[in-house]
């Protein structure tokens, strides 16, 4: 058994090995897929409310240290340290350059099914940190996008599941 | 001493995302590429145990084995002598927990024990069995060399 705690070094090692095969892109699918067990029906039928109670488990359980604001009509995910990406950088093995792009990978697709709009800021792939803004109405998340984009120091870290 | 600290909560649905990987990989690239990543898993991810073990200390397994299940509530029983270490899985918390959100353990679940015990093993003077009795119930044997006695 690979321990709960030591999953993301495995799943570190995945993506290194599905990087080398030009393989990622599929496996976010099928992850996206596996995760909808956990919350496609919450999300559809509670929306950002749904998503706001999922996230406040995760945040505990996977030892997140970051905010969840729940605003009229936005739900602000914010990450100030990623424990996931902290322990593919506090690993033996070393750490995916792509690590990161896991996260927008799996969530976009599963955000678009149960009717959300997602702009996610990465800070920098060696950087344990990120920012989600979560819109039911996809033209406030339209405007997010700009936004972001507008401001980022680098606009290709400003990424959405608006397409 | 443990060179990955866990003390904190626990999100036992990565066992989950696991069982979907091993399926994922083995089906979409073969079982020989999954038990190289799970290999070269328990190779690099465990340095530290492995070049332990390379100097004959076990330490850091035994406390591996022992604290990992110990946290994830496994029913386990841990035997050590000085050349062997026999580890008895009476219940798997992964499959336990893969039956609790209804899903079917794959076929290859058991290739995360054995492979990433013998990553954990490669170029030093122990070698991992696996024995799988039944779901969830395996023995875990880590025999060392007696020509390899580092004393």
């Amino acid at each position: 058994m690979i321990p709960s705690d030591h999953f993301v070094r495995f799943y570190n090692e995945v993506f290194k090995f599905l990087d080398e095969q030009g393989g990622l892109e599929a496996y976010y699918r099928e992850i996206s897929l596996h995760q909808e067990l956990h919350c496609l029906e919450l999300f559809r039928s509670r929306k950002l409310q749904g998503m706001y109670e999922y996230y406040r488990k995760i945040y505990k359980e996977e030892n997140c240290q970051g905010e969840l604001i729940l605003n009229e009509g936005e739900l602000i995910l914010r990450m100030d340290r990623c424990p996931s990406l902290t322990k593919a950088l506090d690993n033996d093995a070393g750490a995916c350059r792509k690590y990161c792009l896991h996260c927008p990978g799996w969530t976009a697709p599963l955000y678009r099914k149960a009717g959300l709009y997602q702009i996610y800021e990465l800070m920098g792939l060696d950087n344990p940190q990120c920012c989600e803004w979560i819109y039911e109405d996809k033209v406030r998340a339209e405007a997010k996008y700009r936004e972001r984009k507008a401001a980022a120091k680098d606009p290709a870290m400003i990424l959405s599941n608006l397409t | 001493m443990l060179r990955y600290q866990e003390n904190n909560e626990l999100h036992r649905d990565f066992h989950g995302t696991t069982n979907t990987t091993l399926n994922y990989i083995a089906d979409h690239y073969g079982v020989d590429a999954l038990k190289m990543i799970l290999r070269k898993t328990g190779h690099d991810v465990y340095k530290s145990i492995r070049e332990k073990l390379e100097k004959g200390d076990a330490s850091e397994l035994i406390e591996h084995l022992n604290w990992f299940f110990y946290r994830e509530r496994g029913k386990y029983q841990l035997t050590v002598s000085e050349d062997e270490i026999v580890f008895e899985v009476l219940e798997c918390p992964a499959i336990r927990h893969l039956r609790k959100l209804g899903l079917e353990p794959s076929q290859h679940v058991c290739l995360q024990t054995s492979e990433v015990n013998a990553g954990m093993c490669e170029g030093t003077p122990w070698h991992s069995e696996v024995k799988v009795l039944e779901e969830g119930h395996c023995i875990q044997t880590f025999r060392k060399e007696p020509s390899h006695d580092t004393k």
